[in-house]
């Protein structure tokens, strides 16, 4: 089958009910999705599929022929980081990582929807996702600061008093 | 000094957000093979008639290990110290826990390596499990271990860890009033979003590569080299990077097993833990039973502790002794109380081994100490406030290990506690600081506590 990936075709031969986690993740090298539990309870294998989150531990990966799949490695690279990379990083709300991808993906598809900086909203949106480092409140912050459109300066920066790490700037 | 309140990027923040961290499971090794366990059933049993041979004739199994194939089949992580093991690395003759490994065996998939498993023949003659550690503290109990249910390799090979400070007998005659209560906080699992996983990869140079999820990466490797009794220099133990440990990685759960299923069939081995085996068989926090009588005056001093308390350590010791000794330096939490008698039990139940969360053994005696503050401020019908900030930690005092506070944050915490929660403290209260006990705050039975500054 095709499955296009990070805008990028490949072909895949797998077994008929194969774990699109699975074919990311052993076939294509693809790990950014990670899999924290196999049963859809965790939120760190999730992916875009046509810009929607979903379950790749989940979703037999030969019902996405000719369908787009986007990871995180898809939304920007080091030197070209997207908004809601930025957020993250400057909003410190990535510690383990674990995750990250999956937080990350589901915002991305929170934010294409319209999505606001309101924080109910975005708890929402990110419900299902489990974290166990940061207790969300920076992921939240990260999120609704790319949704206001804040920019960010991820250099290091000099001793300031305006500085916090209880919940960001 | 240039970090100091500045805001400095994570060293792998970057990596995090573009997906290049690369964690255990990321590693890509070609022709790794993945392992599964046997796992034991039951909670307590004798094993007998243990068979693995209809799994290692099983097309696509390389190899299936058992405790006879362990070189060296009990090693604890505080054998070093010379603290004797108690837990075998795969179980023999004997199971103590639900969960704990029998065989392991490593096949081309995951799905080859499960029938394989469920290949493997064993009996079992089922005991009656414990689990209550209060019971199991008991004379009487069911024994978990041939030689009982307390630790018994405390300095001196005692069975328990002992504070004896002050005099507790003047203390408990002079008290106004006994205030006594129970606390006994529940297991808590760690829940990693990474679960347990490691790859051992063979070389050809003859050594083994071991990539683990690891948050003490010089004990893994020294377990690792003890169980397969071969010198460190055959090792190479790649770490670092952990999905969420929270404590629950510092014991060496997977690492060791995998090593020898790549030594024996000469090719990577993956084992990743699913998340049902993260639940029901990797470590937790313990549960505690801890008893506490305080003698207190009536105006809310607190005289002397007597404390027992029972550290749950499930089936095997691991590191609960080291956790039940910080628990007993810090019995009296936040507080300083001048006579002590407290005796703390390494308990053994059929519950999965515990081991370090976040605070390991002090957010049990946390949790107990403050509930019992409130306690006594509710039965003297004083203040819990004040009760807290009269008993805190000065500038001088002593732990119950005899270590001198100089740097006590008792008095800040609780007056800013009670700011959060908008109450007026009295005067000589909002007025007090952490400075060194004088006056109405340095009250007869404090003078002794006091540290000598000749002495220090």
């Amino acid at each position: 089958m095709k499955l296009t990936v990070n805008g990028i075709a490949h072909d895949v031969v797998s077994a008929p009910l194969a774990t699109l986690l699975d074919v990311l993740r052993e076939d294509l090298g693809i790990t950014s999705p990670k899999a924290g539990c196999e049963q859809g309870g965790c939120g760190a294998c999730t992916v875009l599929v046509d810009g929607e989150p979903q379950r790749a531990c989940l979703t037999p990966a030969a019902s996405l022929e000719g369908l787009e799949v986007t990871t995180v490695e898809g939304l920007g690279a080091p030197e070209s980081l997207s908004p809601l990379q930025q957020a993250f990083t400057h909003h410190y709300a990535a510690q383990c990582g674990f995750c990250t991808s999956g937080m990350m993906l589901a915002a991305e598809g929170y934010l294409k929807r319209g999505g606001t900086d309101d924080r109910e909203a975005i708890q929402e949106a990110l419900a299902g996702h489990v974290c166990r480092c940061t207790g969300y409140v920076k992921i939240i912050d990260a999120v609704a600061a790319a949704a206001r459109g804040d920019s960010f300066d991820l250099t290091v920066t000099a001793p300031s008093a305006g500085m916090t790490n209880l919940g960001g700037v | 000094m240039k970090a100091v309140g500045a805001r400095l990027p994570r060293y792998d923040g970057i990596e995090h957000v573009t997906g290049r961290t690369t964690y255990v499971d990321d590693v890509r090794v070609p022709g790794t093979l993945w392992a599964k366990a046997l796992r034991s059933p039951l909670h307590s049993a004798t094993m007998s008639g243990l068979d693995v041979s209809p799994a290692e004739a099983m097309p696509g199994v390389h190899a299936v290990i058992t405790a006879a194939d362990v070189p060296l089949l009990e090693y604890g992580h505080l054998s070093a110290l010379g603290i004797p093991a108690d837990e075998p690395l795969l179980a023999k003759d004997e199971v103590r826990y639900k969960g704990q490994p029998i065989a392991i065996v490593a096949a081309e998939d995951e799905e080859t390596a499960m029938a394989a498993v469920d290949a493997i023949e064993v009996d079992f003659d089922e005991r009656p499990p414990l689990f209550d550690i209060r019971k199991a503290f008991d004379a009487d109990a069911p024994k978990v271990h041939p030689w009982g249910n307390w630790y018994p390799h405390f300095e001196g090979e005692m069975d328990r860890r002992q504070i004896r400070k002050g005099s507790i007998d003047e203390a408990f005659d002079r008290a106004d009033v006994i205030v006594q209560g129970v606390y006994r906080p529940a297991a808590i699992e760690h829940v990693p979003l990474e679960t347990q996983v490691s790859l051992a990869v063979p070389e050809a140079n003859g050594r083994l590569t071991v990539y683990s999820c690891t948050q003490a990466l010089y004990f893994s490797m020294g377990v690792i080299a003890a169980h397969l009794q071969v010198p460190l220099n055959k090792l190479k133990v790649v770490g670092g990077t952990v999905g969420g440990g929270f404590g629950g990685k510092v014991d060496t759960a997977s690492e060791t097993m995998c090593a020898l299923l790549a030594q024996k069939s000469g090719r990577p081995v993956k084992w990743r833990w699913t998340r049902e085996e993260e639940f029901l068989c990797s470590s937790t926090r313990a549960p505690w039973h801890m008893e506490i009588a305080d003698a207190v005056t009536k105006d809310g001093w607190i005289l002397g502790r007597k404390m027992l308390t029972l550290h749950d350590s499930g089936a095997y010791a691991r590191f609960s002794p080291y956790g039940l000794t910080k628990h007993s330096f810090h019995h009296t939490g936040a507080y300083t109380i001048p006579n002590l008698s407290f005796d703390g039990f390494v308990i053994f139940t059929n519950r999965v081994p515990t081991t370090a969360m976040r605070g390991f053994g002090v957010t049990s005696v946390s949790f107990a100490t403050e509930t019992h503050m409130s306690r006594v401020a509710n039965v003297l019908g004083l203040d819990p406030y004040e009760v807290r900030l009269k008993n805190a930690n000065r500038i001088g005092d002593t732990s119950p290990n005899r270590i001198v506070y100089t740097d006590p944050s008792t008095v800040s915490v609780v007056k800013a506690l009670a700011g959060g929660m908008e109450v007026e403290l009295a005067p000589e209260y909002a007025a007090m600081t952490r400075d060194p006990r004088e006056g109405d705050l340095l009250p007869e039975h404090l003078v002794s506590q006091m540290a000598d500054p000749e002495a220090h």
